[in-house]
């Protein structure tokens, strides 16, 4: 199952902090519920992310890289690919950050574009948005804390 | 029921006939009966299957350590570990000489083709334990493109096996003129006055029945026995031996009872194989039952075509030729018969009519997902499908009423035996008789009044009626026939007698029953041709050891080839025993006749005591006092091939209502009148014929596999895969007319498949007859309410596209016959109605 997620969301600090936070693989990841980073540079990461979709709860392992990063534009792509543990097919992402300031503070858009195979896409397709508005919501308020603290 | 032949019946009819309730239900409704997923043996391992997530893949290495160490595992293997052991999984039916295929390996070794393939097995002590261990192998994929879409990969744009150079397996011909059969389609294409081409869509469906799949394996006695979930116990013997290698007599295998298979049984499946492999190595019976899941993931899938069809017509409606492309997805392998299931439809597309010119041709193609086989019509549910569309079709554009165009084409009952246009000979019919009785208990002509005055009124709710006049060739068999097609094995039957010493009568069959009723109705049969009760006689099957030799249970040839060696087994029992009645009466052989069990003397009047078969099976037991020579035996076995197909037809009518703002169906009616010859058992067939009109609805209405751009069956549970029940379905008319068949004694024809392979069409005509009137040319199936209602709306909008581009071919610029359809296509006066009402 291939989809594409497009999210937005402002936080309240500029541009140049945020997109430090954003880059920060480490801090980032953190963020992201349901993830442990294992180890990060300044390039890539490695890490695993533990997920619900419907009545399948699955945990990736993988790693990521930025494979563009504008840090002049605030554009950056990162592409991740994880390994879904007890056989239950792989998942990749391709994510597209692209930073504006908004205000006082900033917008981020987000576009992800992810694939899914094995059982989670059997069965969690139908909850796959849901699920990942909800994720986003959670990794939003994260960041937010972090910026703002 | 309208007599229509004259031919003398079956001698005597005590039994067939009776509508016998089955005597195998008491068991099986009481759950006092063996599945094989039943069967304990003491030291008993249970496996579980590690399967690919992904439908395209080479393996870049498999970590079992964790798995080995798992509580209550024995071993784990994988494709490594037995890639020299496990053969490569058969396929019985190449279709041509070059036919192209990747070798089958029971577990993957070094690459999947479709998402579900097994890459390794766990046996552990329970089958929790197994599961759970099976979580813990840790294989590492590297991703490969899938072909998934049937005609980008018949395009070869994505290879399913890279190694094979090509997704074309195999293109399979048949054409007329060339077969000396008939004349050349393209001609009578160049020469007609209305040509008429459709491309439809067969999609793909799960054969789901009701029992999963689950196979044991003992490998502790001096046989291997293996117990199989199987429609073909003695097909399965067979090939394990040839594929892994072992002596075909230190193999046993016992189909217990079944429940259900639809040709979705008609397998060798990677799991025997494995479970086999895995009691081997350790020594252990083992055990395999799938869940639910695996089932529909990874047993194989049914139809999944594209057929495009070109129909001939002269402007007075007469078919002049057919010509019939198609394109087969076989999935990711080719399984016991999958190449052939299309080209078991390649004699049925001219169906009921009387087409001078046709023109087959089929390629088959690999893609990267589970493979197809057989299901319950295999290639002629596809076959009738496409005709009785494509009549549809021929009478709209001639502004026709659909029966009347079918009736001006097909046989009339006075033509029989007809040789069609392929060169199969229809023994009988009498299409007139049995479209007349289902037009009767319809209210044809009153329900297409409704229809008017609906439309008129512009109803929310509009009616459609549908049609499908199907014939079919069952009975496979005939062996000759099945030889000439490349089929790796022969279409006879075998049976056994056995007079027992207290009277009793054990009979074996090489058929092997699972849900098919075949214990009662061949206890009709030898009941009647013995002279025995019904109850007196047992029989016993699926089971090597006791039936050693069969063909087994699929393409509705049990009764009609299974039964007849019955038949002839008892025939020769009586002949045995001929000899001992005349010695023990005192009198010639030649003057005794034999009814109702005993054996009396002609002419020698009604009261005389005569000897009954019981007396003789006891005094051969004794062996005491024989007529000099005769061996102490009145057993008997019989091999029966018969020389021709059966052909079952019928007349089919539905009636759909389709609420135009939803989009959802409603049926109002469905008539079915059947021609399936004689009849043993009106129950058990009433039985058939409604399960078949169920599983061809299903197709038409709620069924389909779905795969993402993955490759990942995304319709993998019965949330998704909407098999329907018996609160989806309505009442149904059904009746019978008879035509006896010729072909064998009991006058009798398949009936197992007819229901699946008539209704589908009858079903998506009516569902297209409601709202061809807000411009809508087709529906693929199936006709959810979500897809009827976007007809309708891109059809109001005019959006709604001619059947396109290459399928189209015939209109293409420079080719004969550029007038718009409707020019020609006036019916012209005085149009004969040939066979008329009978």
């Amino acid at each position: 199952m291939a989809m594409e997620l497009h999210h937005t969301f402002t936080v309240d600090a500029p541009p140049e902090a945020t997109w430090a936070l954003l880059t920060d693989l480490e801090q980032v990841g953190g963020c992201f519920p349901g993830a442990t980073v294992t180890s990060a540079t300044e390039e890539e990461f490695t890490g695993n992310v533990k997920v619900k979709l419907g009545p399948i709860g699955v945990t990736y392992q993988g790693e990521g890289r930025f494979v563009e990063r504008d840090d002049e534009a605030h554009r950056a792509v990162i592409e991740g690919i994880g390994k879904g543990l007890r056989g239950l097919g792989n998942a990749s992402a391709r994510v597209v950050l692209q930073l504006e300031p908004e205000g006082s503070g900033t917008q981020a858009d987000v576009v992800t574009s992810l694939t899914i195979t094995g059982k989670p896409a059997q069965f969690g397709r139908g909850v796959m948005q849901t699920v990942s508005d909800k994720l986003l919501g959670q990794f939003v308020e994260c960041i937010e804390g972090k910026l703002t603290s | 029921m309208t007599a229509v032949d004259d031919r003398p019946q079956a001698a005597s009819t005590h039994e067939v006939g009776r509508d016998r309730r089955r005597k195998e239900d008491q068991r099986l409704i009481t759950g006092r009966t063996k599945w094989t997923d039943n069967h304990v043996l003491p030291g008993m391992l249970h496996l579980a299957m590690v399967r690919s997530p992904l439908a395209h893949a080479r393996i870049t290495g498999i970590d079992t350590t964790a798995a080995r160490q798992a509580p209550g595992v024995i071993a784990v293997l994988t494709g490594e570990d037995v890639k020299d052991l496990q053969g490569s999984l058969p396929c019985a039916w190449p279709i041509t000489e070059d036919q192209k295929a990747p070798p089958h390996p029971a577990i993957a070794v070094d690459r999947v083709a479709f998402s579900g393939e097994v890459v390794a097995v766990v046996a552990a002590r329970s089958s929790a334990a197994a599961r759970d261990a099976a979580e813990l192998v840790d294989v590492d994929y590297e991703d490969l493109p899938a072909a998934l879409d049937l005609r980008a990969s018949a395009k070869d744009d994505i290879l399913a096996h890279p190694d094979l150079g090509t997704n074309r397996s195999a293109t399979w011909v048949f054409d007329s003129a060339e077969a000396g059969t008939g004349s050349s389609v393209e001609d009578a294409i160049a020469a007609a006055d209305v040509v008429v081409e459709r491309e439809f869509r067969q999609q793909r469906l799960i054969p789901a029945f009701m029992e999963p799949r689950s196979t044991v394996v003992d490998p502790t006695g001096e046989q291997f026995v293996m117990w199989s979930a199987t429609q073909v116990p003695h097909i399965l013997r067979l090939m394990l031996a040839m594929t892994l290698g072992v002596d075909e007599g230190k193999i046993r295998v016992i189909a217990p009872d079944v429940g259900g298979g639809f040709g979705g049984k008609l397998q060798v499946t990677p799991e025997e194989i494995i479970t086999f492999l895995v009691a081997r190595h350790t020594g252990k019976p083992c055990k395999w039952t799938e869940t639910r899941s695996e089932s529909l993931l990874s047993a194989h899938h049914g139809r999944d075509q594209w057929q495009k069809l070109t129909l001939a017509a002269q402007a007075d409606g007469t078919v002049t030729g057919l010509k019939v492309e198609l394109l087969a997805d076989m999935g990711a392998y080719l399984g016991l018969v999958t190449p052939g299931v299309p080209i078991l439809g390649a004699f049925m597309y001219n169906s009921i009519y009387k087409f001078p010119a046709y023109h087959f041709s089929c390629t088959n193609v690999f893609t990267n997902k589970t493979w197809t086989d057989a299901y319950r019509g295999a290639g002629r549910p596809e076959a009738t499908f496409a005709i009785e569309r494509i009549m549809d079709e021929l009478a709209l554009e001639l502004g026709r009423d659909p029966m009347e165009v079918r009736e001006q084409n097909w046989i009339t009952h006075e033509e029989f035996p007809f040789t069609t246009v392929c060169g199969l000979e229809y023994d009988s019919g009498n299409y007139e008789a049995a479209t007349e009785r289902a037009k009767e208990l319809f209210g044809y002509d009153e329900l297409r009044a409704e229809q008017q005055r609906r439309r008129e009124s512009g109803d929310r709710v509009q009616l459609g009626l549908g049609i499908s006049t199907f014939t079919e060739m069952c009975g496979l068999a005939p062996s000759r026939v099945l030889g000439s097609l490349n089929y790796g094995a022969g279409g006879w039957e075998h049976a056994s007698v056995r007079m027992l010493p207290t009277g009793k009568v054990e009979v074996i069959t090489g058929s092997s029953a699972h849900g098919q009723g075949h214990e009662t109705a061949w206890s009709q049969i030898v009941a009647d041709q013995l002279g025995v009760p019904f109850e007196d006689v047992e029989v016993l099957h699926g089971d090597t050891q006791i039936s050693h030799k069969g063909l087994d249970t699929y393409g509705s040839r049990s009764l009609v080839v299974g039964g007849q060696a019955v038949i002839n087994a008892a025939k020769k029992v009586i002949e045995k025993a001929r000899p001992l009645a005349a010695y023990q009466l005192e009198a010639n052989p030649d003057d005794l006749e034999f009814r109702d069990g005993k054996f009396t003397v002609k002419g020698a009047g009604a009261d005389q005591e005569g000897v009954g078969l019981a007396g003789l099976a006891l005094a051969v037991f004794a062996a005491h006092d024989l007529p000099e020579g005769m061996e102490p035996s009145l057993d008997a076995d019989a091999t029966f091939d018969p020389v021709n197909f059966s052909f079952p037809h019928g007349t089919h009518l539905c009636a759909m209502e389709v609420d135009t703002e939803t989009g959802a169906t409603t049926m109002r009616s469905y008539v079915c009148v059947d021609d399936i010859g004689n009849v043993v058992n009106p129950l058990i067939v009433e039985g058939q014929v409604h399960g078949g009109l169920v599983q061809g609805i299903a197709q038409a209405l709620w069924e389909e596999a779905v795969y993402d751009d993955q490759g990942t069956l995304v319709s993998g549970s019965f949330v998704d895969y909407t098999l329907p029940t018996t609160a989806d379905t309505i009442n149904f008319v059904t009746d019978r007319t008879t035509s006896p068949a010729t072909s064998n004694d009991l006058g009798v024809k398949g009936v197992g498949e007819a229901g699946c392979i008539a209704s589908t069409p009858a079903v998506v005509n009516a569902v297209l007859d409601a709202i061809r009137q807000f411009g809508v040319k087709d529906i693929v199936m199936p006709c959810t309410p979500e897809r009827v209602w976007r007809a309708i709306q891109d059809g109001t909008a005019g959006a709604m596209s001619e059947t396109a581009g290459a399928a189209a071919g015939h209109f293409a610029e420079g080719e004969p016959n550029q007038d718009p359809p409707g020019a020609g296509a006036a019916p012209a006066a005085g149009t004969t109605q040939e066979g008329g009402q009978a």
